[in-house]
């Protein structure tokens, strides 16, 4: 049995872990909470972009617009960006969207297609730098608290590139935002610009069927300048606006994930310290009796 | 009529007022309550928001505006709040 002073120092060394695991827990309780509300702060703003794209899209468009450009075949270039956390401690956060790029980037490798690799978060950056990957970009300066321009830096680039037909298609691997608890990886085609009204569950008739009635609400519209010129203009906005929220996610969802990863290693300190205790009172109990037991037989010994 | 100005980051002002001024892409706009449905794009300038007893403005850029049911909806890429933008 182990020494009642051993397990004096590993009571206290668990204890200390676990009010730093506790506040850390707190901590991530507060951001989360500010994160939440920029995730919900941004969507009025992506709800107005969307609404307004169905309403102006129409298929002929496609062909005015670079960046509703859809590839023919397979693509033959892709960009695909990466975004995880600059800090870790948020159990299997980074690991699940590393994992969900790494299965990306081979299934393009089976067909074929040169990917090229944007890092935004230290985590991943290092995972790949470790394995050897070449990044095409990286950025670890965005952070817990991404802004709309972090977003527009990133894809203003590639848009270009993807106008200019450099690129074939944009996607973004990052953790999706159900709740602090639920925050799966996601991969989300950037470009080219999937009109919102047909990217749902709905076929291509049923789609249009459900845009009519929509568009009949759009002809009483004074447009200034046109519905082209609006529709150009407000895609990369859109665009944008995707990055963003992409961005803003991931931040919520990482300290979801390190709340759920810092409250249960709270819990875990906090069972592991039950046994301990158990075994520190025992192993103190053992010592008192031994040693009375030693103080009775000793004062036999002299009796006799 | 009904007022929200929009950024990408959050809702930046949502309320009632009287008459709104906008920066078009080309040019100002003047807003009165129970416009024709509008759509514009928006460009680079102070947005200016008359409320019965008070001015409140608005420093946008980008974006749109769109008037439908006499709400002006400003959907700005980039809105400051009043003055400190």
């Amino acid at each position: 049995m182990a020494k009642p002073r051993e397990l004096r120092r590993r009571i206290k060394s668990v204890e200390n872990t676990r009010q730093i695991t506790k506040t850390m827990e707190m901590v991530a309780t507060s951001r989360l909470k500010r994160a939440q509300d920029r995730v919900r702060a941004a969507r009025p703003y992506a709800e107005a972009l969307t609404e307004v794209i169905s309403n102006l899209y129409s298929p002929e468009l496609t062909d005015l617009f670079p960046l509703l450009r859809q590839p023919r075949g397979d693509p033959s270039r892709v960009a695909l960006i990466l975004i995880t956390s600059n800090r870790g401690l948020c159990g299997a956060f980074n690991g699940n969207l590393i994992r969900k790029a790494k299965e990306r980037l081979s299934q393009y490798g089976v067909r074929g297609v040169p990917v090229e690799l944007h890092g935004i978060g230290r985590k991943g950056i290092g995972y790949f730098k470790y394995v050897g990957h070449d990044l095409a970009s990286e950025r670890d300066d965005i952070g817990d608290r991404p802004k709309a321009h972090h977003a527009a830096e990133v894809m203003e680039p590639l848009m270009e590139r993807f106008q200019t037909g450099e690129l074939d298609a944009v996607e973004v691997i990052f953790a999706k935002f159900n709740s602090p608890l639920s925050t799966p990886p996601r991969l989300m085609p950037i470009l080219p610009v999937t009109p919102p009204s047909d990217s749902g569950a709905l076929r291509a008739s049923e789609a249009a069927a459900a845009e009519r009635p929509l568009q009949r609400r759009t002809v009483n519209f004074l447009l200034k300048p046109s519905a082209e010129g609006i529709v150009g203009a407000i895609l990369p906005l859109y665009v944008r606006n995707s990055m963003y929220r992409a961005l803003a996610e991931t931040a919520a969802s990482e300290h979801g994930a390190r709340r759920t990863a810092m409250k249960s290693a709270t819990d875990n300190a906090g069972e592991m310290l039950d046994v301990l205790r158990r075994n520190y009172n025992r192993a103190r109990q053992a010592v008192i009796t031994q040693e009375l037991a030693e103080i009775v037989g000793g004062a036999e010994a002299l009796k006799g | 009529m009904r007022v929200t100005i929009i950024s990408p980051e959050r809702s930046v002002f949502d309320g009632e007022a009287t008459s709104v001024v906008a920066p078009a892409y080309d040019g100002m706009v003047g807003i009165l309550p129970r416009h024709a449905p509008f759509m514009t794009l928006l460009g680079d300038g102070t947005l200016t928001v008359r409320q019965d007893d008070s001015t409140r403005e608005f420093h946008v850029r980008g974006g749109f505006l769109q008037i439908l049911d006499d709400t002006v909806n400003v959907v700005a890429e980039h809105a400051g709040g009043e003055g400190n933008e």
